[in-house]
């Protein structure tokens, strides 16, 4: 038996580490040490957060004109710094956006869908200038506000993503959904039941290993199961899993993501191989080159209290554990 | 093969939940530290000798703590720089009564640390300015004569010796690093060139390399965005962390406003075919500032200006 050869992902990083708050990273000179540190550790693409408003300049493609001059501008800049591409822009559709006096929006919420599929377009279209290729969503919202969906709403949440993946599709951009620890998606049933939904030409699944663990998923089990749906990964390890169910309890962003449940858990995720890391990053590469993965795999840090230095830990483990 | 290598200056330090901690604390820290320095593309390590006994006691020995550097993508500790804190009384390099000591002292601790397999001690081959002052001809030959034996011992060890000089640091202006090197023996005395000191010294490094760059063992890459403009060399009792004109002289190659010409010193490097391992630094990068970053951001310069000339 020979070992599969390492797959031939592209490394890239996500930016929301540097942001934990509304108001920081908001200066350009933020962004091209942040950029620079990115480049530094050997990756080649770099994953945006969508945000609203002047103090996230990079949260949109207008915001990133109005900071930069153009779009254009930007671009070359992330070029300039050796930094290959925009390799994707992570959008959440139930967060506010200021610019089109929206509250948020749900997929869940057939009226919206319109809505939805024409605020993706400048992001679409942004990616496809800088050589990225996936619009990673939200793919539903937080359990404890949907409760248990029916086949009749995960129905609508599918034709949905339909309609976003094709107004994506026209730019040569994938729709990916990504199912966060808190997301009613986060679930074995209910995101097979989505993908079910969901047309395989236009949306595909993210696989975020620390997200899914904390939840209590099998990272790398959804992975074998929804290989053929797969494309993107976001990298990150966990020492923790929510066994109390804390992620279907009310306002579970705030008692338990940021102020750590009742365990009080002051940081959920981390750098990949950390000690006590319960990801098992060495078996899902090893089915990842299998299966001939070749997309990006993003890295992320979010909480963690020193942005750069998770990005050359992260980096170190790519170089040297995941060959990549 | 390339001929140059880069390898890192350790002054590193983080946060921690007992606050400021270096690598040294833990074992755990000290694999971050390591992984984070190999991450970047660093294949060297130059540390201080007074570092050498925590890391016994972490790791046992010096031998198993060099496995554990290559085990992560670190090849080889380069240099070590000696700390050692000069006195009249005891150790002083203008000081002819205190050679044998620092001649004795350096061997016994090369003796010890054999299995270091270092290139290149680093000293600052004088005392402070304030406490040498007035700096006279006499003192710089007491001094080249004392690093002179002491390159000759540690020769014998397969040690280069190579002289490092502080801003604050007696030989400190052109005319006396010049007259030093004059007076030591080239086979034993090298010339460690640190661009940032000799920059806030008011002394073009890149001048100053050429000059002795027939000398230069090897070399401190950091910048300063200040120039020493108000006599803080002679600050007493310290020039480096007390100086009324900044809290804060070091910064990283490539900084805003950094006064060190590093494509330029790169051409001169090229021109004269220097080979081996560069030592990047950025000392007291935690004031204002974080290691992590700086540590990174220095290596996208290496890399992406810096390479571009000479590689």
């Amino acid at each position: 038996m020979t070992t599969p050869p390492p797959p031939p992902v592209r490394r890239g990083y996500a930016i929301n580490q540097w942001k934990p708050n509304f108001d920081d990273f908001t200066r350009r000179e933020h962004h091209v040490r942040a950029l620079k540190v990115i480049a530094a550790c050997g990756f080649r693409g770099v994953e945006l957060r969508a945000g609203t408003g002047r103090w996230d300049p990079l949260g949109r493609p207008a915001s990133i004109a109005a900071n930069y001059g153009s779009t254009t501008a930007f671009i070359r800049l992330v070029r300039d710094l050796g930094i290959e591409a925009v390799s994707s822009w992570y959008f959440d559709p139930g967060e506010p956006i200021d610019e089109e006096l929206s509250h948020g929006r749900s997929v869940l919420a057939p009226d919206d869908h319109k809505a939805i599929a024409e605020t993706i377009r400048p992001f679409a279209e942004f990616l496809a200038a800088a050589g990225g290729s996936r619009l990673v969503v939200r793919a539903l919202p937080a359990a404890w506000r949907t409760g248990a969906l029916t086949a009749g709403q995960i129905a609508v949440a599918g034709a949905g993503w339909n309609t976003v993946g094709a107004a994506a599709a026209e730019f040569g951009i994938g729709v990916t959904l990504h199912a966060d620890c808190l997301s009613a998606a986060a679930d074995d049933k209910t995101l097979a039941a989505l993908l079910d939904a969901t047309d395989p030409a236009l949306v595909g699944l993210t696989i975020d290993t620390a997200e899914l663990t904390l939840a209590g998923l099998d990272p790398v089990a959804t992975y074998q199961r929804h290989a053929e749906r797969v494309d993107h990964l976001h990298l990150k390890d966990t020492r923790h899993v929510d066994d109390a169910g804390e992620r279907l309890a009310p306002h579970a962003e705030a008692a338990m993501m940021s102020a750590g449940g009742a365990r009080e858990i002051e940081r959920w995720f981390f750098e990949c191989g950390t000690p006590g890391g319960l990801v098992d990053f060495p078996g899902l590469f090893d089915r990842l080159g299998a299966s001939g993965y070749a997309g990006w795999a993003v890295f992320e840090s979010e909480q963690t209290p020193n942005p750069s230095s998770s990005v050359m830990l992260n980096a170190w483990y790519a170089q040297h554990v995941l060959g990549c | 093969m390339s001929p140059l290598r880069w390898s890192y200056m350790d002054h590193w330090r983080v946060d921690s939940p007992r606050g400021p901690v270096t690598q040294y604390s833990s074992p755990r820290r000290m694999d971050d530290f390591v992984k984070q320095i190999s991450a970047v593309g660093f294949e060297g390590l130059d540390m201080f000798d007074f570092q050498i006994y925590g890391l016994t006691q972490m790791f046992g020995s010096i031998e198993k703590y060099q496995e554990f550097l290559r085990e992560r993508g670190i090849t080889k500790i380069v240099n070590l720089f000696r700390g050692i804190m000069y006195d009249p009384r005891r150790a002083d390099p203008h000081v002819r009564e205190t050679h044998d000591e620092i001649v004795e002292s350096t061997r016994r601790m090369l003796r010890m640390w054999e299995g270091l397999q270092i290139e290149s001690l680093i000293v600052m081959p004088a005392g402070l300015y304030i406490d040498a002052a007035p700096v006279t001809d006499d003192k710089i030959k007491a001094a080249a004569e004392c690093w002179n034996r002491v390159g000759e011992m540690s020769a014998e060890f397969g040690v280069r010796t190579t002289c490092h000089h502080e801003f604050f640091c007696a030989i400190r202006t052109e005319d006396d690093i010049r007259k030093f090197y004059e007076w030591t023996d080239p086979r034993y005395v090298g010339f460690f060139c640190d661009t940032a000191q000799h920059c806030i010294a008011g002394i073009d490094p890149v001048a100053l390399y050429e000059d002795l760059h027939d000398r230069c063992t090897g070399f401190h890459f950091k910048d300063t965005r200040q120039v020493d403009t108000t006599g803080a060399y002679a600050n007493a009792p310290d020039a480096e962390l007390m100086a009324p004109q900044t809290d804060r002289w070091f910064y990283e190659m490539g900084t805003d406003g950094g006064l060190v010409d590093f494509p330029r010193l790169m051409r001169a490097m090229r021109r004269h075919g220097f080979s081996g391992w560069v030592t990047v630094e950025h000392d007291k990068a935690n004031i204002g500032g974080d290691y992590a970053e700086s540590t990174a951001l220095s290596m996208w310069y290496a890399k992406h200006v810096l390479s571009e000339i000479y590689a």
